[in-house]
């Protein structure tokens, strides 16, 4: 909407109609040509003050305002001009009715422009407007859950000292097993069933290449450039030779926790995942250990993640099974074996490292049953979140 | 690994004083995971036999059979099945037993059935039916010796714990190892199997040699005279079906037993079949083939490691045997084989036979685990004893070859480690109790020095931080407190790149993009189909070598098909997208890891404005890209994006960019190739952008901080006619160029072509607005920077002014 100009415009101002627009003076009428005396100002202000009253909008009140007191032809600039042409005696008197009558137009004009602007307010008020029609169209872009959740996670562990960097994807088989204790043969390679890689540009038979099957092979990577004390959380794509059905993915993300120093303990590792299960699923959740097997790790655990879906209450809950806890992670003490590789003194140094699964997590927090969803990224889906 | 566990069997060398769920629940918390509990129990089926069988007097293919089950109890049934015999034992379901449909497999509950004008009271029922097998071929004869009349349950009902081992416990895959974690923590005494002795006399005509000592480590053979071939007795056939496999004859059946007794697989010959009278474990020779007991041919890789006598290879070392020394009908001495092979070499003769898996090869999958070298004379005087008892065996010798015995373990580990790792105490005594009880020996604290001897069977403990798990694991992990850590926390890095890589998709976030994430694996079909001649627009990509699927066998060179079929499969149930991705290209490098770049790609099609009450909707157009681009670089104060490279494959050639550098683009857009687009069942008016990340990151501007203006602005309006091949942005530049620091904007309010300015030409209708820093422009200022302009376009650009 154009802004309202006030309809009055006080005298010495150009005159604008209510758009904006130069009103110009060729609206202006011409004043009476002939000798006049105060009585003829009281007139001439009674029909003023009473046309302005009868002014139905600001253009009829602007149009009054310029016939009356117009620069140049308004019939009061038009009686002021006779004060020359009269005689001196007559012209105090004169001139006092000149200003009274003025004085009265203008406060006709005020009083017209508060009160149309008044009506114009209280006639805007009445307007009712149905506000259950739609707005206009609009596109909302959202992140992709496998994105929000891996921000979370980052976030979380950022608020006790971790963090985050990345690593590379394609790996070599030293990083993503021989240098976390799983070399060539070992039966644990079972556990990560792998997709190979091969470059276009010639395979090294020294540096065979391999999707990555976990975060893993950045707790090499980050020990060998820094020094303790480590606190990191890396978050990344992994892939695994595995058919995918509701709960596998072949390709899938994981975060990984790393932290070592000269003091820390499994005790600390529970602490940081009971810290993280609390910020994820709110204070009322709990954590559970229990022994696991990794290479890299002793002692390992599997971390589980109470139940937030059915509270360990609905024995055939699809997200825990109906045992109440949900299998989130696997973590331990980092091996000795693995700090040597990397430099470290094992008997001064000690640590934790943690992995889980970003999709796993974001399928617990959003209900979502069947991991397959993220990837297939139909709209649909992406806009419930 | 996952393993069968029946309850009864268990109980053999452990009391289990819990409930089998509490049981599975203290093994699961104390390492071993259970998968589940399977219970054999049925109810109103019983043992019964066929008392009477007679035709159906109206139907060839059915009979009648009275089952009797019990004192006084008969009941007829009609059954279409024809390996009934008078006298079998069965197993018949009365009227309101369950049982699980022969064909469907449907949960169903036995109604009385009217067949053919007879009434059937229950049924004789099939392996299936019970749900104890796959069977449904007939009705499942039982073992004669079952009491007739007894419920089914009692004679044949079994509780089988499902557990899966991780593979540092090969002592596990024995049911007695498993019985040793229990007796540690129900602290129950473990009782062993007996085992006969072995002696130390040698074997007539058979002896055993190893060629290769480090791909096998032990080779002990016994020679048993006097064997008897039959049937093994009832009690082991049933707990090797409730463990998972089928009962052959007395001899093999021992040798699986004892398998899944002690996780050690043994292999029997046939004596006479040995030529040359020894076993030899050697390497396969070049071109050797053996025909395995599975019936399949094979021709042995390089590198297997065979078992032979002096002429031919009899078996695929610790993978399977042969077919033509196998144990027959008329065995009377056997040749029985235990032996430790290096395992890694197992699992990959396995691997490369395809006899790893679960339906490949039992011992292989054992072997492929390091299975401890001292249980080869444990599992062979266990077998022997049970062929003595079962098949009449005489042990008339044995040899044992072990070049190199592996030293026993003993560990050291400064009792102060408990705490320094865990972070709790464990007192000294609980700890070494916790030992004790998993069979460690000599458990001592000396000097605060913990010594333990890891039970022979262990091949998992080595260093001190394993007897820290041990004792962490029985005692509990529910110990451990749940502490938050203090100590020095580390200088953070800053990673400025891939925070300019998160403000960039917030960026398109906020242009309403929605973000996706698909496959970094993709088919390398799709990178044919960027170009209307298949010409690649990326590197070639690196290729999986085993890929799951063909969709997934490539590493992505390019978005540009993940986010094209994204569109495309969106596009069928939605009018229109407007999505991007964030994610690394992967270009392959010579003699390194690829190069993993990361890259945004943004497609838009189809409607970009539906319609509404409050105006008609409209479909993406090219400057709907272009506002994205633009808007996204503007937010991220991304300067120029390089110079404009000819050509941007797949790319509509006049309505689409590439700019960078020679030898890397910063961003490519512009509207797809409308025959590309085809290709992809898109839009014809598709719309797609790339970016690479670190390029515009290393363009981003340093922000330049101004004060709001203080004097006014002077608005002038401009029209100019132009030759059709200038381009706005030369326009602009002169513009800029000419009014130098008064121009503060420059915008474009209308383009006409048409009769007004004649063929080959085109209007420009823009906006300028004035502004000074140093005070407010008069009239006569805006004038002459105009005219400055105005004379910039008509000499630069052979501009004409418009009035």
């Amino acid at each position: 909407m154009v802004p309202r100009r006030p309809a009055f415009v006080p005298d010495g101002e150009r005159a604008f109609d209510l758009f904006g627009r130069f009103a110009g003076e060729a609206h202006i009428r011409k004043g009476k040509d002939r000798m006049a005396g105060p009585q003829d100002l009281n007139a001439l202000a009674d029909r003023a003050v009473a046309d302005i009253a009868a002014c139905a909008d600001d253009a009829a009140l602007e149009a009054a305002r310029i016939r009356y007191l117009g620069r140049k032809d308004g019939e009061v600039t038009q009686a002021t001009k006779q004060i020359a042409t009269l005689p001196a005696k007559d012209k105090p008197a004169y001139g006092a009715a000149v200003n009274e009558a003025k004085a009265r137009i203008e406060a006709a004009l005020r009083s017209r422009n508060a009160a149309l602007h008044d009506a114009s307010i209280d006639s805007t008020l009445r307007e009712r407007e149905d506000l259950t029609l739609p707005g206009r169209p609009v596109r909302i872009g959202r992140l992709h859950p496998v994105t929000a959740t891996i921000r979370e996670v980052s976030r979380i562990f950022g608020t006790m000292g971790f963090e985050t960097i990345e690593g590379p994807e394609i790996e070599t088989d030293y990083y993503n097993f021989e240098a976390l204790n799983i070399p060539p043969g070992h039966p644990a390679r079972e556990k990560w069933d792998t997709l190979w890689v091969s470059n276009p540009l010639g395979d090294d038979p020294k540096l065979p290449l391999l999707g990555r099957t976990h975060t893993s092979p950045m707790q090499v990577r980050v020990m060998e450039k820094r020094q303790p004390p480590i606190r990191v959380v890396i978050p990344g794509r992994c892939y695994r030779y595995e058919a995918t059905d509701a709960i596998h993915e072949s390709i899938l993300h994981q975060y990984e926790g790393l932290a070592i120093d000269e003091k820390l303990t499994m005790a600390d590792l529970k602490g940081v995942l009971y810290s993280f299960a609390r910020q994820v699923f709110g204070s009322k959740s709990n954590v559970r250990f229990r022994p696991d097997y990794f290479p890299f790790t002793e002692p390992s655990a599997e971390i589980a993640f109470s139940c937030v879906i059915c509270d360990g209450k609905d024995p055939h809950c699809h997200t825990c099974g109906g045992d109440g806890w949900i299998e989130a992670a696997g973590c331990g003490m980092v091996h000795p074996d693995v700090l040597r590789r990397v430099g470290y003194d094992p008997d001064r140094y000690q640590g934790f490292a943690f992995g889980g699964g970003i999709e796993r997590l974001a399928m617990v927090i959003s209900g979502t049953p069947d991991i397959r969803l993220f990837a297939q990224n139909d709209l649909r889906f992406l806009e419930s979140f | 690994m996952l393993i069968r566990v029946p309850l009864s069997w268990l109980r053999e060398y452990v009391d289990v004083t819990v409930s089998a769920d509490d049981l599975a629940h203290r093994l699961h918390m104390a390492g071993t995971e259970s998968k589940g509990i399977e219970r054999r129990a049925w109810d109103k089926i019983w043992v019964g036999r066929i008392a009477e069988l007679a035709k159906h007097p109206d139907a060839d293919k059915l009979q009648l059979a009275t089952v009797e089950y019990g004192e006084g109890r008969r009941k007829t049934v009609v059954t279409g099945a024809t390996n009934l015999k008078l006298g079998a034992i069965v197993a018949y379901g009365e009227v309101g037993a369950e049982y699980l449909e022969g064909h469907t497999g449907e949960r169903m509950v036995m109604k009385p059935k009217d067949m053919r004008g007879i009434k059937s009271e229950g049924m004789v029922m099939s392996e299936k039916e019970l749900g104890i097998g796959e069977d449904h071929d007939g009705i499942l004869l039982l073992d004669p010796k079952l009491p007739v009349g007894a419920p089914l349950s009692e004679a044949l009902g079994e509780t089988v714990l499902l557990l899966e081992l991780q593979p540092n416990r090969p002592d596990c895959l024995g049911i007695l190892g498993i019985a040793r974690e229990v007796s540690a923590l129900l602290e129950t005494q473990l009782r062993e199997p007996e085992r006969a002795d072995l002696g130390r006399q040698a074997p007539k005509a058979l002896d055993v040699r190893i060629e290769d000592t480090d791909a096998c480590r032990r080779f002990a053979v016994a020679r048993l005279d006097g064997v008897r071939i039959g049937p093994s007795p009832e009690w082991m056939q049933r707990r090797l079906v409730a463990a998972g496999m089928r009962p052959i004859s007395n001899v093999v059946d021992i040798t699986n037993y004892v398998m899944l007794e002690l996780g050690q697989p043994l292999h029997a010959y046939d004596l006479r079949d040995i030529r040359g009278g020894a076993l030899v474990a050697r390497q396969a020779r070049p071109g050797e083939r053996i025909r395995t007991l599975d019936g399949v041919d094979r021709s042995l890789p390089n590198g297997t490691l065979v078992i032979a006598d002096e002429e031919r290879a009899l078996g695929i070392a610790g993978i399977m045997g042969g077919e033509d020394s196998e144990i027959r009908g008329d065995t009377t001495t056997v040749a029985l084989e235990c032996a430790s092979f290096e395992p890694r070499a197992i699992g990959r003769t396995a691997t490369r036979l395809d006899m790893r898996g679960s339906s490949g090869s039992a011992a292989a999958r054992r072997f492929a685990w390091e299975l401890s070298s001292d249980l080869v004379p444990i599992a062979l005087a266990r077998a022997v004893a049970l062929l003595r008892d079962h098949a009449g065996a005489k042990l008339a010798g044995t040899v044992d070859r072990y070049p190199r015995p592996r030293p026993r373990t003993l560990v050291r580990m400064p009792y102060g480690l408990v705490r320094k790792v865990l972070g709790i105490d464990i007192a000294r005594d609980e700890a070494i109790h916790i030992l004790e009880r998993l069979g460690f020996s000599g458990c001592t604290i000396e000097r605060d020095i913990l010594l333990a001897q890891p039970p022979v069977e262990r091949t998992d403990i080595a260093i001190p931080h394993d007897l820290i798990e041990e004792i962490a694991r029985i005692a509990g992990y529910d110990r451990l407190p749940a502490r938050v850590p203090d100590g020095p926390l580390p200088l953070i890095e800053t990673h400025p790149l891939e925070e300019f890589r998160e403000r960039l998709r917030d960026a398109l976030l906020e242009l309403g993009l929605q973000e996706t994430v698909s496959y970094s694996l993709i088919d390398p079909q799709w990178l044919g189909r960027l170009t209307p001649d298949a010409t690649p627009i990326a590197p070639e990509p690196l290729r999986i070598q085993n890929p799951t699927t063909a969709s997934q066998s490539v590493a992505r060179p390019t978005l540009r098909a993940s986010v094209l079929d994204t569109a495309r499969r969106n596009l069928r149930h939605r009018g229109g997208v407007a999505l991007f991705e964030i994610a690394p290209v992967y270009l392959p490098r010579k003699a390194d890891l690829p190069d993993e770049r990361w890259t945004a790609a943004i497609v838009l099609a189809g409607s970009a404005q539906p319609d509404s009450w409050l105006g008609p909707g409209r479909d993406a157009d090219l400057w709907d890209l272009k506002s994205v681009v633009s808007g996204a670089l503007a937010k991220l104060r991304v300067g120029a994006v390089g110079e404009v490279q000819s050509g941007a494959p797949g790319l509509h050639p006049g309505r689409s960019e590439r700019r960078g550098s020679a030898d890397r683009d910063v961003m490519t857009w512009g509207q797809l190739d409308p025959r590309v687009a085809d290709l992809w069942e898109l839009p014809a008016a598709t719309f797609v952008a790339e970016l690479d990340v670190a390029s515009l990151h290393g363009r981003v501007a340093p922000p330049r901080v101004v004060a709001p203006p203080r004097y006014p602005a002077a608005m002038r309006d401009l029209a100019i006619v132009l030759d059709e091949p200038t381009a706005y942005a030369a326009v602009e530049e002169a513009i800029r160029a000419a009014g130098k620091a008064l121009v503060e904007s420059v915008s474009l309010l209308d383009v006409y072509r048409g009769p007004q300015v004649g063929p080959g030409k085109k209007s420009f209708a823009v906006r300028l607005v004035l502004r000074s820093s140093d005070g407010t422009l008069s009239e006569a200022d805006v004038d002459r920077a105009a005219r400055r302009i105005e004379g910039r376009l008509l000499h630069q650009l052979g501009a004409t002014l418009r009035t």
